[in-house]
């Protein structure tokens, strides 16, 4: 890994066209603008992985996994737990 | 088009009905084009089948009609891709997921589409939103015995 010191308003440039400027830093909390292309997505890293990993596990949900929800608000009478 | 899908089965699809992701959805980034399917036996929720993988679906919700006051908060750069003219045009929908106990949405992480050129994004929100935000009606329950 690549490893910089900058210090308050110091910025690193990645690739043309994307720019990383430490705007505060306070004991241990650093904040960063990011000036990057809007297609470009910018994310913190474990909303990223959280994200991730919920679209993979939504993807395998089934049609017979959301009948409750036709019933929102009722309780479910019947069906059996599934999964 | 004709789409082969696990859930569905094959599925016709006019090149006007297909959602586009220019950047795919997290996780699941080489699905691009979407459907966006009703649910024949459950008027709350639409599927959201991938036109480039047919095992790859998304149950989604129109979230207000679950989570009473949703609104989001997001940079403009997240909706700068969808090109909207107006606020009006954006639909927003959320995922379904689940847990042991309860369907959840993912209120964190919604879906914005524009319906005038349908572009869409799945767009991150400012604040603290949950991404499995645990519905109340939940999976039947396991029978308590005291």
């Amino acid at each position: 890994m690549l490893v910089l010191s900058r210090q308050r308003d110091q910025s690193i440039i990645i690739g043309d066209d994307v720019v990383v400027t430490v705007v505060d830093i306070r004991g241990d909390k650093v904040r960063l603008g990011i000036d990057a292309p809007s297609e470009i997505p910018v994310h913190r890293r474990e909303v990223y992985e959280a994200i991730q990993r919920e679209n993979l596990r939504a993807s395998r949900l089934e049609p017979k996994d959301t009948r409750p929800l036709g019933r929102h608000k009722t309780a479910a009478p019947d069906g059996t737990p599934s999964g | 088009m004709e789409i082969p899908t696990t859930r569905f089965g094959p599925v016709e699809v006019e090149a006007d009905d297909v959602i586009r992701f220019p950047e795919g959805l997290l996780g699941l980034e080489e699905c691009r084009d979407w459907v966006l399917l009703a649910d024949e036996e459950n008027d709350a929720v639409a599927w959201m089948q991938s036109v480039d993988r047919g095992d790859v679906a998304l149950a989604v919700v129109s979230p207000r009609r679950f989570v009473a006051g949703y609104r989001i908060r997001v940079a403009r750069r997240e909706l700068a891709p969808l090109n909207l003219d107006r606020v009006g045009a954006a639909h927003v929908l959320v995922i379904v997921g689940r847990t042991e106990r309860s369907l959840t949405l993912n209120l964190r992480a919604p879906i914005v589409i524009n319906l005038e050129n349908r572009l869409a994004r799945q767009v991150m929100t400012n604040g603290h939103l949950p991404v499995q935000h645990e519905l109340g009606t939940a999976l039947p329950a396991l029978k308590r015995t005291a």
